[in-house]
């Protein structure tokens, strides 16, 4: 069962072999400079650059599509409401309704925000092992361990929660499966009813992964685990020159932006 | 109950393929008979319980329990006593204690609470958790031992004509191992048909008349326990022979007729 | 390439020696270790066995000085004292500890990443744990499966890889608390084998389990009852007791078990016989 959260797509393209921290510095510069820029040219510019980077990454166009379809409603109903309640010079109206060119822009405008954000986050996740990305944010949050935030024992926590989910989710069904068997009804009834239902289900995970919690601090205490200490790694970040290039470009397009 | 299952087929999706689970499974178990369902890990025995029990609809086929098709009006009743026994106790067990444990399949029955509570102690008795000592405790406070009795108590409670346990025996101390054995001994001596999913062929052996071999989600052998007369292994070789029934092909005896049980062939040997 | 330190303190006398061992759970009404003394040697293969509540886990745990003993006139891993916080923290480095689910000792995404983990833990250079993480995947026949999740491997390749990670670290003393109890038949025979393959290298090994037939191949075989050592010697000399071995619960081969059903119908078969090849053999001669 593959959980859709933190989806990789393993290759092996010049986007996928880009540093995860320099990555992750573009993807967001980009995505502060599209809500900031409001020139149609400029969106259409950092639009184009964010396709041309999932292109080079090689990835199938339908995993994006994966990304984003749970969004489309949100989007639609965000389109929809600019534009029938968006302020601006209306050409048809009824009663609080009314229809004008401006929100029909606006409507535009925020469905492309939000399309090539997507398609941005997109390029980040499918080419990033979950591992690495945790790892680039670890790193980039080092200056918040002054404020005695423990970054890497975060990150780490985070890559076990990571690696878990595949598990949970697989005894979550059994859990439900076995309570089925004894004549549980996860599918009938009102809400409240289904929530009830649902209870004796999330106490067996739950004393599960207290224990597992326990069994996993053993094993890494075992394997020389100590909090606090330096940590070396098997697959460490390095920035190369790739990495300078991809944020000296991203700068550049973000400048040009500026300028339409 | 008796169980017969007709050309069933199975197959579900996983990462947007689908997988074939089961391919024209067609076998039979009379009532009161018991079947051990063999084969490796991944063959398939979790996925036909699965589908026995109801959890899971089947693709084409049936399942005939009683010998009454899915359609008949008396199909859904047979399913309710059709027990199935999962191989993680833990994952099966979630209530305060013991007895409220146990109590939850027969609630949901729709029993009367006198006929829950005789039906939660008899259950406890059976498994070897003697309501007074156990019926209070917390069910994740218990051995590991302890709690897979447990879980076939909350199955028993529920007075199953037929018993699906899927690997019962797995991680289990020498000692409750033993207990369990007994346990499927006085379950079938009362009646009621067992198949048991296992890879301890010993075990199949001490206690199941037939046996069902799957390999990936096929039957590669079905029926009768037969030995061939040149001493060869379960299923074409891909399983190994009962113990009792290799030592009485190499002390010159009928292999056919080898005991099932380590004490009865003490018994023919001493 | 060899998993054993050679470059401590005490290269000679024995590697776990323990005196009057105490320990017990809090809120618990006995005793989990009671006065508890045990010595292993360097590279001897100890079996150590014993019914469930035995203390057999928690002696697995303190070893490895990932539990505080309650007490003990003496107790030492490797030299290090371990009634000590700071000797406990060493003998995690040189006392590695395999445990019975294969799950819950997999951290990392991946099984290379998760062999390398004490490594990293250790601060090693990139490019030795590299090398020596290469070398443990090729040991346990892990190599071809170095990037695979731990949620797609059976039973078997979970506990080997959870073996290869805890002997990435060179250790002198592997202490595996029932390594096979939740393994399938295949999973059993993998981690047997790689066992196996530890031998007669300077390991020292204590296999803690409640299978006679685990037991079988040690050099020698502790036997532990309520938190007290009852039998410290040759496999074989237990095995011949038979009343000890009803009482202690463990897990015989089916040879084994007829032979002891003989012998309580006043039919004494010599050896014991493990196989089915000692028994008949057994059988022939006495017969």
């Amino acid at each position: 069962m593959r959980a859709a959260i933190a989806q990789y797509y393993p290759g092996t393209s010049v986007i996928h072999r880009l540093d995860p921290r320099a990555k992750f510095v573009a993807v967001s510069a980009l995505g502060v400079a599209l809500f900031v820029r409001t020139s149609f040219l400029a969106l259409g510019l950092y639009a184009a650059a964010a396709l041309v980077a999932y292109l080079l990454s090689g990835v199938p166009a339908v995993w994006f599509w994966r990304a984003f379809r749970p969004l489309l409603w949100l989007v639609g109903l965000t389109f929809v409401f600019q534009v029938l309640f968006a302020p601006g010079e209306a050409f048809f109206s009824l009663g609080p309704i009314h229809l004008s060119w401006q929100g029909i822009q606006t409507a535009a405008y925020l469905t492309l925000r939000l399309v090539v954000l997507v398609l941005a986050g997109s390029v980040l996740t499918l080419t990033t092992p979950p591992i690495a990305l945790t790892d680039g944010l670890a790193w980039l949050g080092r200056p918040l361990r002054r404020l005695k935030v423990p970054t890497d024992e975060l990150a780490l926590m985070v890559t076990i929660a990571l690696r878990f989910i595949p598990t949970l989710l697989v005894e979550l069904e059994t859990i439900m499966r076995a309570q089925r068997a004894r004549g549980a009804d996860f599918s009938s009834g009102g809400l409240l009813t289904r929530a009830r239902a649902l209870v004796p289900v999330l106490v067996p995970l739950f004393v599960l992964s207290f224990r597992r919690a326990d069994d996993l601090a053993m094993a890494m205490e075992a394997r020389c685990y100590r909090p606090g200490v330096v940590r070396t790694r098997l697959h460490p970040l390095r920035a190369r020159a790739a990495d300078a290039l991809l944020l000296a470009l991203t700068a550049g397009v973000i400048v040009a932006g500026t300028l339409l | 109950m008796s169980l017969a299952c007709e050309a069933v087929a199975f197959s579900y999706e996983e990462a947007r393929e689908k997988l074939t689970a089961l391919r024209d499974v067609t076998f039979s178990v009379p009532a009161g008979g018991s079947l051990a369902l063999l084969g490796a890990s991944g063959a398939g025995k979790s996925t036909l319980l699965q589908v026995v029990k109801g959890l899971d609809e089947v693709e084409s086929g049936a399942v005939l329990l009683d010998g009454l098709a899915p359609g008949h009006s008396g199909y859904a009743l047979a399913r309710r006593q059709t027990g199935l026994v999962f191989q993680s106790a833990e994952l099966q067990l979630f209530a305060a204690s013991a007895r409220e444990d146990v109590a939850f399949g027969p609630r949901r029955l729709g029993w009367d609470e006198a006929r829950v509570a005789e039906a939660v102690d008899e259950a406890l008795d059976l498994v070897g958790l003697p309501p007074a000592l156990f019926a209070e405790r917390h069910p994740y406070a218990l051995s590991g031992g302890e709690r897979r009795r447990l879980a076939l108590a909350g199955v028993l409670a529920m007075k199953p004509r037929l018993l699906l346990l899927d690997e019962p025996f797995v991680s289990l101390d020498p000692r409750t191992r033993q207990d369990l054995v007994m346990v499927l001994e006085r379950l079938r001596a009362s009646g009621v048909t067992v198949v048991l999913a296992t890879h301890d062929i010993d075990l199949a052996w001490a206690l199941c008349d037939e046996h069902l071999v799957l390999e990936r989600g096929e039957v590669a052998a079905a029926g009768a326990w037969d030995f061939g007369p040149s001493g060869g292994l379960l299923a074409g070789g891909r399983l190994r022979e009962p113990f009792l029934v290799q030592l009485w092909r190499r002390l010159g005896r009928d292999a056919a007729s080898a005991p099932r049980t380590v004490a009865a062939a003490a018994e023919a040997l001493a | 390439m060899s998993d054993v330190r050679a470059d401590t303190p005490n290269a000679v006398g024995p590697v776990l020696s323990v005196a009057g061992l105490q320990f017990r759970y809090p809120g618990a009404v006995d005793d989990a270790l009671a006065g508890l003394d045990l010595r292993v040697a360097a590279g001897e293969f100890v079996a150590l066995v014993g019914a469930n509540g035995s203390g057999k886990s928690t002696l697995a745990r303190i070893l490895g000085g990932l539990e505080r003993p309650g007490g003990a006139a003496h107790a030492a891993a490797c030299g290090h004292d371990l009634l000590t916080e700071a000797g406990r923290l060493a003998a995690r480095r040189d006392v590695g500890v395999l445990f019975q689910d294969p799950e819950n000792q997999l951290v990392a995404q991946c099984v290379e990443e998760d062999v390398a983990f004490g490594l990293e833990n250790l601060a090693w250079p990139t490019a030795r744990i590299r090398e020596r993480v290469d070398g443990m995947l090729a040991r346990f026949w892990l190599t071809e499966l170095r990037r695979r999740e731990p949620h797609l491997l059976s039973g078997g390749q979970k506990q080997r890889t959870a073996l290869a990670g805890v002997l990435a670290v060179p250790r002198r003393v592997l202490v595996l608390d029932e390594p096979t109890a939740m393994l399938d038949p295949a999973g059993r025979r993998e981690v047997l084998e790689a066992v196996d393959g530890l031998r007669h290298e300077g390991l020292a090994v204590v296999y803690v389990t409640q299978e006679m037939d685990e037991a079988a191949g040690a050099d020698r075989v502790v036997a532990l009852e309520r938190g007290v050592v009852t039998y410290d010697g040759p496999v074989r000399g237990l095995f011949g007791d038979h009343e000890r071995l009803r009482r202690l619960g463990l897990g015989l081969p089916p040879a084994g078990e007829l032979a002891l059903a003989l012998g309580e119908r006043g039919r004494e078969l010599p050896g014991p016989p493990l196989t089915l090849d000692e028994l008949v053999l057994g059988l022939e001669q006495v017969g």
